[in-house]
């Protein structure tokens, strides 16, 4: 008999690179929270609880997150009702355009952000002009808090959006009919049936940007409020080497998300059994909305939308504007700034080195991401399930606890280095994006070979095509569009990930364009309009190329960002 | 028929279990080249995992399978040379038709002029002539089924396996593609494997079949064999309409509710031993007769509905407790009623007698 071995060899390479990539730097950071050099301790977790500073820290981020995650949940049930439930002209549009807020990293949009609420921005302003104020008022100063949640919540609230609207469209409708034909009114049906059947999504998305929101790092950095876990995490990046807390710190973020990831996860697979079979057993009819329903929903739809791109319509008025101080709008008119962001030293490297980073990642995913949905779906190989657990943590595992750990464990365990991200960062950066994106690869892959029934592929099989052929003629063509959307997303979010970049890129020709952005921020002539400019580049190039993914995907996209 | 010196495909104790579940339990079976075998059977009892054990979708856990005399259990799905036609059809919907079709010829690197001209060549043979260009979203069901055949055909393979081909057809398109797989069948020596659920496009078509039931051989063999004298109770009644009647046997004699039958074996058949016996009559064979007569088995009953099919009518009936079914031609039963007691009877030879 031949021996195969393009199976044993591939998840070999898979394992050994989530091992090493995922599970060491993880299992580095919890180790050192529990052990330094006098053996297992407590003193480092407990610091959590009795160092008044890291409390704080804790609190607050927990705050945060809970505001956010209940303000989501504000924003999105209702259009996610609306959405699955009715039919109204424009649909598709808007549930295409309600993505937006969520493609456009918060982190550039904090900077317009600034803008609006800052002492001698566009706010105080406006409120001075209408005599509403007698002074300026620093808004960021006052209630650091709101604006965060602010702007977190109009960029976290399409995830839950999603995920609602998901789990409202897979509940078969003979199962709400039933209820109705039994004699429960439609209120009733709701609290009864609908909702309990919803439950799983709503917590896989409150899950998820409840996690998102706890370790966002970009946001309180801009705004300057540094007492939030996330932000001192970064800051005791700097003494990783002499002081754990830093470790305890990111072990009890990690703990966190591990723990909703795990409910949401228990409460999505008991109900999976029932409540969604996969196909429903009839199509849902959707009641058209009026035309009064129809023009309040644009209305509040609108307007949620617009409160939610204005930072970054701040973004590119501040990138062409001259002077923004104590004005409404901006005065003077310039394109000095873009050219600025593509000819500086700074910016330019930054421009090259995330491309080329991005690049990479996204080869690496693309190898990664249909390996272990082959190895998964259609191998279905011993232990596929764990394989399948284990590409998707990353979604539970914030940037910040990959990056902390990478720079833990590579820095030293291979000092001066190609990998110790003092030395060069470029390929931990690299791997950090591609395993931070790696969930969305396997998914979109994942999908693709559970829509392509197994029996084309059997098919090629009898009619003569090799395994390996197989996977070139059939396989890859049928899913060619998921992969390709894959592969633009994990281009397009590597190009603005934050965290991992903030924390690896530590000189200044490494800079990728996120940390170039942070550095323009800190530096006085003009600094804000060319991080702005370069925001503008960095959100365009993004936004196209989501563009393209959502074209590719049709449908299916927004199933890329549902928990589970 | 083709006696062919080594059979064109033979099962040799056959096991395969899913987890707990044993699919196929030692089945063994030998079909000889040109063969139309069917392997017939309700869901779910082993006949598609056997169908794909052949097409080296599955392995087995034990047991042999031969194709020709050789012995391809190691042999991996693509080297089989046994094109299967899928249940679902699996045309790729990323190719054309003359690309699904053209699959294996490429596959097996056959010139591209050969390719071309096999290609036409099969699909004009199964009537989709000019239709190589139509992506397979853009054909009705009948021809995807079409194409799904040619793309085996094109092959010129020695072997055909057919899951349920017919199982996604409406009535009228599977009236039209027995018809034609007959055609087929009469101008190629193709072995074809077929396998179905459907008891009515087994008898029509197959040279002989296995009926399987739950992952064993219930019996093998034409037909007519296994319609008029099926060796078992599972058979008898999933082969068509049965009654069955409890007996106990004692010589040239079985003795009934009905009354004591007389009952005759075939000449090959061996004898019966005393006992419990379960006789199996066809409803066709149950017929109305003016009164009694001692050359056939005859009995009274009386008539609990009628139902008319159109050329016959199925009369329900119950004689001593035993509920009956008879099928009589419809002018022969115009004046029956529904309380009506009348005599029935049947002949010696289609009392079949089966383990109960």
């Amino acid at each position: 008999m031949k021996i195969r071995l393009g199976t044993p060899i591939s998840v070999t390479l898979i394992v050994a690179a989530l091992g090493i990539f995922l599970v060491w730097p993880m299992a580095h950071v919890f180790g050192r929270s529990f052990w330094d050099d006098r053996g297992f301790t407590l003193i480092y977790v407990a610091g959590l609880f009795t160092n008044s500073v890291q409390l704080q820290a804790g609190l607050m981020s927990f705050l945060i997150a809970t505001c956010v995650t209940l303000c989501c949940v504000g924003v999105a049930l209702p259009m996610a009702w609306v959405f699955a439930r009715r039919s109204f002209p424009g649909k598709a549009l808007w549930s295409g355009l309600l993505l937006l807020p969520m493609i456009l990293p918060p982190f550039v949009s904090a900077v317009g952000m600034k803008i609006i609420f800052s002492r001698a921005g566009a706010l105080s302003t406006l409120l001075m002009n209408l005599g509403i104020v007698d002074g300026p008022v620093d808004w960021l100063g006052h209630f650091p808090l709101f604006g965060i949640v602010l702007l977190e919540t109009l960029h976290l609230f399409p995830i839950l959006f999603l995920n609602l609207v998901a789990a409202l469209a897979n509940i078969d409708p003979s199962l709400e009919e039933s209820a109705l034909n039994l004699g429960a009114s439609p209120m009733r049906v709701f609290r009864r049936v609908t909702m309990p059947l919803a439950m799983p999504g709503l917590f896989a998305g409150m899950t998820l940007v409840f996690i998102w929101s706890f370790t966002e790092l970009g946001t309180p950095l801009v705004f300057g409020l540094r007492r939030v876990l996330p932000v001192a995490i970064y800051d005791s990046v700097a003494e990783i080497g002499t002081n754990p807390s830093g470790y305890a710190m990111v072990t009890f973020v990690l703990v966190i998300s591990a723990l909703g990831f795990w409910i949401s996860k228990r409460l999505l697979s008991r109900h999976r059994s029932v409540a969604t079979l996969g196909r429903l057993s009839q199509a849902r009819r959707e009641v058209p909305l009026s035309f009064r329903g129809s023009l309040l929903l644009y209305l509040l739809v609108g307007g949620v939308l617009f409160a939610a791109v204005l930072p970054q319509i701040s973004v590119v008025l501040l990138s062409v504007s001259h002077r923004w101080f104590l004005t409404v709008l901006p005065e003077g008119f310039t394109l000095e700034f873009f050219g600025q962001a593509l000819n500086s030293e700074l910016t330019r490297t930054a421009l090259v080195n995330s491309l080329s980073f991005s690049l990479i990642a996204t080869v690496l995913d693309l190898l990664l991401g249909f390996g272990i949905a082959w190895l998964c779906v259609r191998k279905k190989i011993w232990g596929s399930d764990w394989l399948d657990a284990l590409a998707m943590l990353p979604l539970a595992v914030p940037g910040l606890v990959i990056a902390f750990g990478y720079m833990g464990c590579f820095s030293g365990s291979f000092p001066n280095t190609l990998l110790d991200p003092r030395m060069n960062p470029m390929i931990l950066l690299s791997v950090s994006y591609a395993i931070r994106r790696l969930p969305y690869m396997v998914r979109a892959a994942h999908a693709g070979l559970e829509q392509v029934s197994s029996t084309y592929e059997e098919a090629a099989a009898n009619l003569g095509a090799t395994p390996f052929r197989v996977v070139w003629r059939i396989t890859l063509p049928l899913i060619s569009a998921n992969l390709l959307a894959g592969a633009i997303l994990c281009f397009s979010f590597s190009m603005l990930e934050v965290s991992d970049s903030l924390i690896l890129a530590q000189s200044e020709n490494f800079y990728p364009i996120t940390k170039a952005i942070y550095a323009l921020l800190e530096s006085l002539e003009n600094g804000l309009n060319v991080a702005a400019a370069l925001g503008v580049w960095a959100m365009a190039l993004l936004g196209a190329g989501l563009l393209v993914a959502a074209a590719l995907m049709g449908k299916r996209f927004g199933q890329m960002f549902k928990a589970g | 028929m083709n006696e062919a010196s080594s059979p064109a495909i033979e099962v040799s104790h056959v096991v395969k279990r899913f987890g707990t579940v044993t699919a196929l339990d030692d089945i063994s079976m030998s079909i000889p080249a040109g063969e139309m075998f069917f392997l017939l059977g309700p869901s779910g009892c082993g006949k598609t995992t056997l169908l794909r054990i052949l097409a080296g979708l599955e392995t087995p856990d034990t047991g042999k399978v031969f194709f020709n005399g050789r012995d391809v259990a190691e042999l991996p799905a693509h080297e089989r040379g046994a094109p299967m036609v899928f249940q679902n059809y699996a045309l790729w919907p990323h190719l054309n038709v003359h690309d699904n079709v053209a699959f294996g010829l490429v596959e097996r690197r056959v010139a591209k002029l050969e390719i071309r001209s096999r290609t036409e060549d099969v699909l004009k043979r199964v009537g989709l002539a000019g239709l190589g260009e139509r992506m397979p979203g853009q054909l009705s069901g009948g021809q995807q089924q079409r194409v799904v055949l040619a793309r085996a055909l094109v092959l010129n393979p020695a072997v055909i396996l057919l899951d349920e081909p017919l199982s996604n057809l409406d009535a009228k398109l599977r009236v039209e593609m027995r018809h034609e797989i007959e055609t087929l069948r009469r101008d190629t020596d193709i072995t074809f494997i077929y396998v179905t659920h459907d008891q009515a496009d087994a008898l029509a078509l197959a040279d002989r079949m296995a009926v399987i039931h739950s992952g064993k051989v219930s019996a093998i063999g034409t037909p007519l064999e296994l319609y008029a004298r099926p060796p078992n109770v599972f058979c008898a009644d999933f082969l068509g309409e049965a009654n069955f009647i409890d007996g106990v046997v004692n010589g040239a004699q079985v003795k009934t509710k009905l009354g004591q039958w007389a009952w005759q074996s075939e000449d090959k058949a061996p004898p019966v031993a005393s006992g419990s016996w379960c006789c199996m009559v066809r409803p066709e064979n149950i017929q109305c007769v003016e009164g009694p007569d001692a050359s056939v088995n005859a009995f009274q009953a009386e008539i609990t509905g009628v139902r008319v099919n159109g050329a016959t009518v199925t009369v329900s009936l119950e004689a001593a407790g035993v509920p009956l079914k008879a099928t009589v031609l419809t002018q022969r039963c115009l004046g029956f009623k529904k309380g009506d007691t009348r005599w029935w009877a049947v002949t010696p030879e289609n009392v079949v007698l089966l383990a109960p």
